[in-house]
């Protein structure tokens, strides 16, 4: 059984002269333990998707199930710990005014995880296992570099221990030496952790590398999905072809490649 | 060709409330009559602060200290009057910067700014000879309709269409050198495409020279003839951008394109943390040596 | 809080409002033991000095009864910052409170508590509370329930328009998505972002109460004779000008420097709190 089905899925907003379509009828389902990219540029649908995953938005129409059971509109905060969010911008996802222990231990406060004397020593444990060293609970997040805060929202997201995390634009914000070292620890997370990743994103390198099936959104509509491998030998749909196109690339190989691709032969 | 741009040991620091902050090392970077050269830093590196000396816009600011040769079109813009580095702006030298939409002014019409900067040449130029100026150069950016969007507010425009209006607006007085901090970085992926190869037809087809300023390596492979990367205010390597990014010779140059995740699939790589040989001497590549 | 001090020190002005506060402050609490006549407080009656201009025995003068206009003024300071902190630290959770929660749960929640906080900032606020002091007894603490009324929706109104744009920052949405619940996101998450600005509101006001509480007892409506209260001396004294002036001009300038310096200070917090965002 897939860990999470979306099946018809729909959300309109009404706006000053009609209604605006975000997500237009999507069904796709994402396997235990893979990482699904979802790709496209601003207007595509990707971020009112991934809202809706998170319970942040209630759907128009259809319906989103996971581990075998169906999400309701309004969740519950049992239904919220399984599933959680690391967000693009690391400036203002932590709250200045309190430390990153703080930031970190909220989730495990809400669901009363481990021991309340045993909890200080868990978030410290969090933030070792991204690579943080413990003492920095105490600081503020006006302390931290991009990357470090960046690791900090991971933790924040794992200490819930959920099985399935969104993550929205994790690295755009990041400058590439980070980026590569954050994304190295995503993915080696997802390995120790068995966890599933839905990952949103409009760089197509990053995507390469990093996920197993690729969902092209496109207008609201979801245009293609395959296997990253398949993706990005042989694309199908043109949207994906031409946003292949677009990637800057640094080195040959990808100028061939990318060329090859875009021509669509 | 002759030399446009020459810094020489340019040097940067700010004063605050904790001390004195170093930026800026003794940069020396130049750039040619109608050459694109880039200037490849991460954040923090001191990459941004270039283009405000440039602009002589941080000479004007009381806690930072500028130091150093800034020669321009054989004037020397540090010790010039804030005046006539007033004149220079917009005139011989015009900007674009990373988000099209916030750094056009809202409240007036996209004609009435071109119109702006236009009189920065000639405060006698007619509305009607603005205009008509301004629908030419709209037209070298590819913009549909351009009588129509000089009636527009920036604000009813797409990000992408900003973009270009910015392109235009900053080559429309012809000016000797184009400063582009991070352009098109908030915009879709193939927008800024499409606009950066806007850009790069425009500028060599008027002979204007750039200096390109950005994080993105492939965006700068694209764009730019000659390349300087800069890492914690030093510049650590230069030269033609094919010889660069087939041949990096500097440890950190080595560590950034290693970073850059391939779409061919090479994986993620191991990054090394910050290391000693990233403070390595400057490594300078010879022209022609692609 | 070194920084803070080096920060406030570094502008003169702040500085002085920082002196004048610390020095009202002090008159106020240690006054029993400066006040050259510490009875004169009550009903006291010393008819031989009755109504003298200032002189080395009475620095201030004395008002129509003889009394030391500058230790009565050393006691009004008392009453006035006694009112205005109470004021304050009842009318301002009040409207934090409104605030947090019309600011951030938004909807009919939002629409409900802001209409009421409208109603009650389209009242002239001193109307307000004569309105309610012609109402109840004018006493010093019906005059606290009547500042405190007109008080606590100025509160409702910033911590609301702070709260709104919190709202919309990663933050509150990440403790969303983890499932924590109102309190925690208001009290923990969003109050902690809004302090700054009450606190730099809250010191600000107290020269605003100061001068609310003496409008009321020059109007009669306030602390009432023979307490000392800078307003009623004011009124008291104005019968007699121009040629009793030290018995108005004394305890005004007391206002005056009380207000000043407030507003001198609480004008050096913003700039203390904001630079530490």
């Amino acid at each position: 059984m897939s860990l999470l089905t979306v099946d018809n899925l729909s959300k309109s907003f009404s706006v000053a002269g009609g209604m605006v379509h975000a997500v237009r009828d999507i069904s796709f389902a994402v396997e235990r333990g893979e990482c699904l990219a979802v790709v496209g540029e601003s207007g595509s649908g990707k971020t009112t998707l991934a809202n809706m995953l998170l319970g942040i938005l209630s759907p128009t129409s259809g319906s989103i199930r996971f581990d075998g059971t169906e999400l309701p509109a309004k969740r519950r905060a049992s239904h919220r710990r399984a599933i959680q969010f690391v967000q693009q911008n690391p400036l203002s996802s932590l709250n200045a005014k309190r430390s990153i222990g703080a930031s970190v231990r909220l989730g495990l406060d809400t669901y009363q995880i481990g021991e309340r004397a045993q909890r200080w020593a868990k978030v410290e444990d969090a933030l070792e296992e991204v690579g943080l060293p413990r003492e920095m609970r105490h600081r503020a997040p006006s302390a931290l570099s991009g990357g470090q805060r960046q690791r900090v929202g991971i933790a924040r997201a794992l200490a819930c221990d959920p099985e399935l995390v969104v993550l929205d634009e994790p690295t755009s914000a990041l400058d590439v030496l980070v980026q590569a070292r954050v994304l190295r620890l995503l993915n080696d997370l997802r390995t120790r952790k068995k966890l599933t990743y839905i990952f949103i994103t409009h760089d197509l390198a990053v995507v390469r590398n990093v996920a197993d099936r690729v969902a092209v959104f496109k207008s609201g509509q979801l245009v293609e999905l395959g296997e990253t491998a398949q993706i990005f030998t042989a694309p199908k749909h043109p949207y994906t072809r031409s946003l292949i196109g677009a990637v800057p690339v640094v080195d040959d190989a990808e100028l061939d490649l990318r060329n090859r691709l875009a021509k669509g032969t | 060709m002759s030399t446009l741009l020459d810094i020489q040991d340019l040097r940067l620091s700010f004063k605050g409330l904790r001390g004195i902050t170093d930026v800026l090392h003794g940069i020396s970077l130049s750039i040619a009559a109608g050459e694109r050269v880039a200037l490849v830093g991460e954040s923090g590196s001191g990459k941004s602060v270039i283009a405000r000396i440039v602009l002589g816009l941080l000479q004007e600011t009381r806690s930072a200290r500028v130091s150093g040769k800034v020669g321009f079109d054989g004037a020397e813009i540090n010790t010039m009057r804030p005046r006539d580095r007033a004149k220079l702006r917009g005139t011989e030298m015009s900007m674009i910067f990373q988000d099209p939409t916030s750094s056009l002014n809202p409240t007036f019409t996209i004609g009435n700014q071109f119109a702006e900067v236009m009189r920065r040449r000639d405060p006698k130029l007619s509305r009607a000879a603005c205009d008509a100026r301004a629908i030419e150069m709209l037209t070298e950016v590819s913009i549909p309709n351009p009588d129509r969007i000089l009636e527009n507010y920036p604000f009813q425009l797409s990000g992408g269409m900003n973009q270009r209006v910015m392109i235009a607006m900053a080559l429309v007085n012809h000016p000797k050198l184009l400063l582009a901090d991070e352009p098109g970085t908030a915009l879709d992926v193939s927008v800024q495409a499409q606009t950066l190869r806007l850009m790069h037809d425009l500028v060599e087809k008027h002979g204007t020279a750039v200096l390109f300023i950005s994080h993105n390596l492939g965006v700068v492979r694209e764009f730019a003839d000659r390349v300087y990367v800069i890492y914690r205010g030093n510049i650590v390597e230069e030269g033609p951008t094919a010889s660069v990014f087939h041949n990096p010779g500097h440890a950190y140059t080595r560590a950034l394109m290693d970073a850059v995740p391939r779409i061919t699939g090479a994986g993620l790589p191991e990054v090394p943390e910050v290391s000693d040989a990233f403070l390595a001497p400057m490594v300078r590549h010879d022209r022609g040596a692609a | 809080m070194t920084r803070a001090l080096r920060i406030i020190a570094s502008n003169p002005l702040s500085l002085v409002g920082l002196i004048l506060v610390l020095m009202i402050v002090l008159a106020a609490t240690f006054a029993p033991w400066i006040a050259p006549f510490p009875t004169h407080n009550s009903a006291v009656i010393d008819f031989a000095f009755a109504n003298s201009a200032p002189s080395s025995r009475n620095w201030m003068g004395t008002d129509l009864v003889g009394r030391d206009i500058f230790s009565r003024i050393l006691y009004a300071f008392r009453i006035s910052l006694v009112l205005g902190v109470v004021v304050l630290i009842i009318a301002t959770p009040i409207g934090t409170i409104v605030g947090l929660l019309a600011g951030y749960l938004g909807g009919w929640t939002e629409a409900v508590l802001m209409r009421i906080v409208d109603v009650f900032l389209s009242i002239p606020p001193l109307v307000l509370a004569i309105a309610v002091l012609g109402v109840l007894e004018p006493t010093l603490t019906n005059a606290m329930i009547a500042v405190t009324v007109m008080w606590w929706p100025w509160y409702a109104r910033l911590v609301y328009s702070i709260a709104r744009s919190e709202r919309e920052e990663g933050y509150v949405l990440a403790a969303e998505v983890i499932g924590a619940s109102t309190t925690h996101i208001t009290l923990r998450e969003i109050l902690p972002n809004c302090l700054p600005a009450i606190i730099t509101k809250m010191t600000l006001d107290m020269g605003f109460v100061i001068i609310i509480a003496s409008s009321l007892s020059f109007l009669g409506l306030g602390v009432q004779p023979p307490t000392p209260d800078l307003g009623s001396m004011v009124a008291e004294g104005a019968r007699y000008l121009p040629d009793s002036w030290w018995m108005t001009v004394f305890p005004g300038l007391a206002i005056l420097l009380a207000v000043f310096g407030f507003n001198l200070l609480g004008d050096g917090l913003r700039e203390v709190l904001g630079a530490e965002e």
